[in-house]
């Protein structure tokens, strides 16, 4: 049911297209937490961030068009959930806007983590330059989410319930958007 | 040697009969068990088939085409050159791609049929009951012919875009581009055009319905592909929905002309394809909301 046989190879075709969707919200997001703190004294921090965001989301674009990949169909749902999870969490304040990077990243890395060795185990040498980019990315959430440490997302309100909601939150978009 | 031959021959056929008539009893096993037994046959008599003149033409490898069952990648190719025993050995796919396209030049006289399917397979020196190997309904002599029209457009797009990097031809604009390519696309099917709607509703019955769109998506998205689009948004969705809507249309507009050389069908589809235009330019002019939403 995965729409897989529209694809000539499967394998790059999930990463792409959940690792496009994945920038694609994560975009969103920091646009989200913007909108509310922009003219905090976090602004620049997160607006720094977002710019890394950006440079990812447009490496990624490039690869969909050489692979010939499919975005995901649920882009313009993740464009508003997006939004709305980052102003949401920026609406708790900088500590929550912290503690949703914190979450996000985390499961992006966990994610990112799991896709080099997939494609380790599949073949080294033919994906060597999809790697280099992935582990490079990999490191830059990594960095986010010591800044979101750093700056104290573990003091956020509720810090473990919201933690836990937004991870199996970005579990489920990266499911379907895998697959859909 | 000659009275050997005849005698072999003639066990062979009796044993190839044998092997479909069994085969109607378990039609799931049947694709399997007859061409199994098509292609020791085919092994042990590989010098009838090579004696055939028409043999010629169908023995070059198929190289990155997609095989109706399976329209995944190219498959590897094990004909040999020679006529060596041991190396030349034929995959059961490689023969049933030579059975159809043999069989696409008595489509015009018997349909898409089992008809058609046997004279093309006598035409390569094999029994009728090589017809056996397919459903009844044509089917997979359809799929294969739908292949092939995709893979010649893909051939032709790509030819273009050559010399369009090569500096050697304009670079068409969309619309133009987007015409050409349905319309070369469907002048493929004039030879074949009055047994064509018996093919359309083939190609919708349920059994066919998951290869007969995935061999529409991928030709409508080569279009669009080399047609120079990047998008990676939801127009790529947008883009493809109407193309295919556009093919579709002029598809069935064009089993029902009877105008001189379809030029009703292609101002049909001049039409369709201005239409499309339009309505972008006016939904990206007028919607805020499709901004947003095509903005990465």
């Amino acid at each position: 049911w995965t729409l897989d046989n529209w694809s000539q190879n499967p394998v790059i075709d999930r990463i792409l297209r959940v690792d496009h969707a994945g920038e694609f919200g994560a975009n969103r997001i920091y646009a989200g937490q913007m909108a509310v703190l922009g003219r905090s004294s976090v602004g620049p921090l997160i607006q720094q961030m977002w710019n890394q965001e950006k440079d990812h989301l447009k490496k990624f674009n490039e690869l969909m068009v050489a692979y010939r990949v499919r975005p995901t169909v649920l882009l313009p749902f993740w464009n508003v959930a997006g939004f709305v999870l980052g102003a949401g969490s920026a609406l708790l304040g900088k500590k929550g806007a912290m503690a949703c990077t914190v979450a996000v990243e985390e499961s992006i890395s966990e994610h990112y983590n799991n896709q080099i060795r997939t494609l380790i185990e599949e073949d080294p040498e033919k994906y060597k330059e999809l790697l280099q980019v992935i582990k490079q990315f990999r490191d830059d959430e990594q960095e986010h989410h010591d800044i979101g440490l750093e700056h104290d997302a573990e003091a956020a309100p509720a810090y473990s319930v919201l933690k836990t909601a937004i991870q199996l939150g970005c579990k489920v978009a990266i499911f379907l958007s895998e697959r859909i | 040697m000659a009275a050997a031959g005849g005698l072999r021959s003639a066990g062979w056929r009796l044993w190839r009969g044998r092997a479909v008539v069994r085969c109607h009893q378990y039609p799931p096993l049947r694709a399997l068990q007859a061409s199994a037994a098509l292609r020791r046959a085919s092994d042990e008599h590989r010098k009838e088939p090579l004696a055939s003149s028409s043999q010629q033409h169908f023995d070059s490898p198929p190289d990155g085409h997609q095989p109706e069952q399976k329209p995944q990648g190219p498959h590897p190719s094990y004909t040999g050159q020679g006529g060596q025993e041991s190396e030349d050995y034929e995959s059961e796919e490689q023969l049933q791609h030579r059975i159809l396209t043999a069989a696409l030049e008595f489509v015009p006289e018997h349909g898409w049929t089992a008809e058609a399917i046997a004279e093309g397979a006598k035409t390569l020196g094999l029994s009728v009951a090589a017809a056996g190997l397919f459903h009844s309904d044509g089917s997979e002599l359809i799929l294969h012919f739908v292949s092939e029209c995709n893979t010649k457009l893909s051939e032709l797009l790509r030819k273009e875009q050559k010399l369009v990097q090569l500096g050697e031809a304009e670079k068409k604009p969309i619309d133009e581009f987007l015409r050409d390519a349905v319309e070369a696309r469907l002048r493929m099917l004039i030879p074949y055009i009055e047994k064509w709607p018996q093919a359309l509703s083939v190609l919708l019955l349920p059994r066919n319905i998951p290869s007969s769109l995935n061999l529409l998506t991928s030709m409508i998205d080569d279009i669009w592909h080399y047609a120079g689009d990047q998008s990676t948004d939801f127009n790529w969705y947008t883009r493809r929905a109407v193309l295919t809507g556009i093919y579709n249309t002029t598809e069935l507009v064009m089993m029902q002309d009877s105008s001189p050389g379809f030029e009703d069908t292609w101002r049909f589809l001049e039409n369709r394809v201005a239409d499309a235009m339009t309505m972008s330019n006016t939904a990206s002019r007028y919607n805020p909301l499709e901004k947003l939403l095509s903005r990465a």
